[in-house]
């Protein structure tokens, strides 16, 4: 411990909050729906995700599909989306070819390819899974181009989640595009030597360990000397960090979040029970 | 409390970030560049299972998939449901940590063969129901192409030379235990998957595997039963490769390194023999 050398006038004690922080620390999320509190917009993707998946039959995942589109337009990033639709497209044949022709158990032929014959309960029940999939996969769009990780993270961890949570999410997100480029030289290097990443299944099996071990092995050693850092900066204290981050929150918005949490379990809960009002 | 508390000391937080990202890019890496029909996303979730224990090994799996899911930038795809999953595989990369499966025991002569034989007749002992399946067997039940059947025993005898092998070329034990966990850990990843395939994807997963549900509803089955036999089929052969690509990997760090882990004890080899 150093001595404590008393106030210093010309440095301003930084109080939760104040306004000594500079404006790129204290700088909140603008513009509509973006400047909702990142939990708001969590519950809400994660409600949008259980409706869509758990009310079963066309409701769920076609009000989750119209709520979403109408967001990412207020929220002006319906441009964006696209990328996450067109990211559906193999899974979408999928179910339709597999689930259309393939239905188990039915029988209303529709029309005929070959031996294989399209039944109407299989195109219902192929329609439905794919708006299930694409209505979620808009969901978790609006929530990732309107959230910052950092906001999100921030707001966790003022609402009392560990500091080993927050910083085990944390760091993965921003170690993936590190290793991502890593994993890139590594598979270069390789071609380099030799690997084959184009040749038979059993040439490219081969390919495993050049490129799994040298990922594993040096990411590994990481490990020590980020141990060794945050020791060093009182990781393990028992104590909880400060704040200085607070991101605007409302009654308004509290009420939502529990209102769109609850209602979802609700409206899944209901049609489990098979007591659903709507198709 | 303590038993929780230990599996979270801060090498192994330091470890979570770092299993989870090479889940995410070697998964990617292997199904996107190599182009191999297996999936490879459970490497890190596996690793720090073993190391550090079921619970550590649950949260990053199932952090590993939601952060594929909805990270920005990263985000996207279907692999968000299946968080379950893979929280399920770390639960039990955990307990095989704890019963100390991946520590190295060498051995020789007879014992060594008796090892590789019972490896490769665990195997065979697996596959036999599923190749069993009626939907593989019976013509009465559908037009199922036997191709699929042939490939199946194929595999199947092939993995268990591979494994027999590995037993007796490294001289170790540990491949047999290794061979058990990946199997019974692939078997219950199946059971776990298919309901949430069948539930949310309508029984697709969107990858190459679905032409095996094809072809199981072709030959009769439901959809979930569609789906369970590819998942029977494609998960033990996947953590089975999975957990020997973890086994070389534990045994290529120092015991230095191991030992300092939760459950480091329980993977270094005994000095005392």
């Amino acid at each position: 411990m150093r001595p404590d050398p008393g106030p210093d006038p010309s440095v301003a004690i930084p109080e939760p909050g104040a306004a000594v922080l500079p404006a790129y620390v204290l700088r909140v999320p603008t513009g509509p729906y973006r400047a909702l509190n990142p939990l708001t917009k969590f519950v809400i993707a994660i409600a949008s995700a259980v409706v869509a998946f758990g009310v079963r039959g066309w409701t769920g995942p076609l009000s989750v599909l119209v709520v979403t589109a109408a967001v990412a337009l207020i929220a002006g990033v319906s441009r964006s989306l696209r990328r996450f639709v067109l990211a559906t497209i193999p899974i979408v044949a999928s179910i339709l070819l597999v689930n259309a022709f393939l239905y188990p158990g039915a029988t209303d032929v529709l029309f005929r390819v070959g031996p294989f014959a399209a039944t109407g309960t299989g195109v219902t029940v192929a329609l439905q899974a794919v708006l299930r999939v694409v209505a979620f996969a808009l969901s978790v769009a609006v929530f990732s181009l309107t959230t910052a990780t950092d906001d999100f993270l921030a707001d966790m961890e003022r609402r009392g989640t560990g500091r080993r949570l927050t910083f085990v999410i944390g760091s993965a997100i921003r170690t993936i595009p590190t290793m991502g480029s890593r994993a890139i030289e590594i598979v270069e290097a390789q071609r380099a030597r030799g690997l084959d990443t184009e040749g038979s299944i059993r040439r490219r099996l081969r390919g495993i360990v050049p490129l799994a071990g040298p990922m594993v092995f040096g990411s590994l050693g990481e490990v020590e000397e980020r141990t060794i850092a945050l020791e060093a900066r009182a990781f393990s204290a028992p104590v909880r960090r400060t704040a200085m981050r607070a991101l605007p929150d409302s009654s308004t918005q509290r009420v939502l979040r529990w209102v769109v949490g609850l209602g979802s379990l609700v409206a899944v809960a209901v049609s489990v029970a098979g007591r659903f009002p709507l198709p | 409390m303590a038993w929780l508390s230990r599996q979270f000391s801060t090498r192994v937080i330091v470890l979570i970030p770092i299993a989870i990202a090479i889940n995410i890019v070697l998964g990617y890496t292997v199904q996107t560049i190599l182009k191999l029909p297996i999936y490879l996303d459970s490497i890190g979730t596996i690793l720090v299972g073993v190391l550090a224990g079921p619970i550590a090994g649950a949260l990053t799996g199932i952090l590993s998939n939601l952060i594929w899911q909805y990270a920005p930038g990263i985000g996207g795809g279907t692999i968000g449901p299946f968080a379950i999953t893979a929280g399920v595989i770390g639960l039990l990369a955990g307990i095989w940590g704890q019963l100390a499966v991946y520590k190295s025991r060498p051995a020789s002569g007879t014992q060594l063969l008796l090892a590789a034989i019972a490896a490769a007749v665990i195997v065979i002992v697996v596959v036999i129901p599923i190749l069993n399946n009626p939907a593989y067997t019976d013509p009465n039940v559908g037009g199922y192409p036997s191709w699929v059947y042939t490939a199946a025993a194929v595999i199947a005898v092939v993995v268990a030379v591979v494994v027999a092998g590995f037993i007796y070329i490294r001289r170790d034990l540990a491949g047999l235990w290794v061979a058990v966990a990946g199997v019974v850990t692939g078997i219950i990843a199946a059971f776990v998957s298919a309901p949430i395939s069948a539930i949310a994807f309508g029984g697709v997963t969107g990858g190459g595997t679905d032409l095996l549900v094809a072809a199981l509803r072709q030959g009769g089955s439901d959809v979930l039963h569609a789906s369970l036999g590819q998942g029977l089929f494609s998960d033990p052969i996947d953590k089975t490769i999975t957990s020997f690509v973890v086994f070389m990997i534990l045994s290529g760090l120092s015991g230095r390194l191991l030992a300092r882990f939760p459950l480091g004890e329980r993977l270094v080899r005994d000095r005392a023999a």
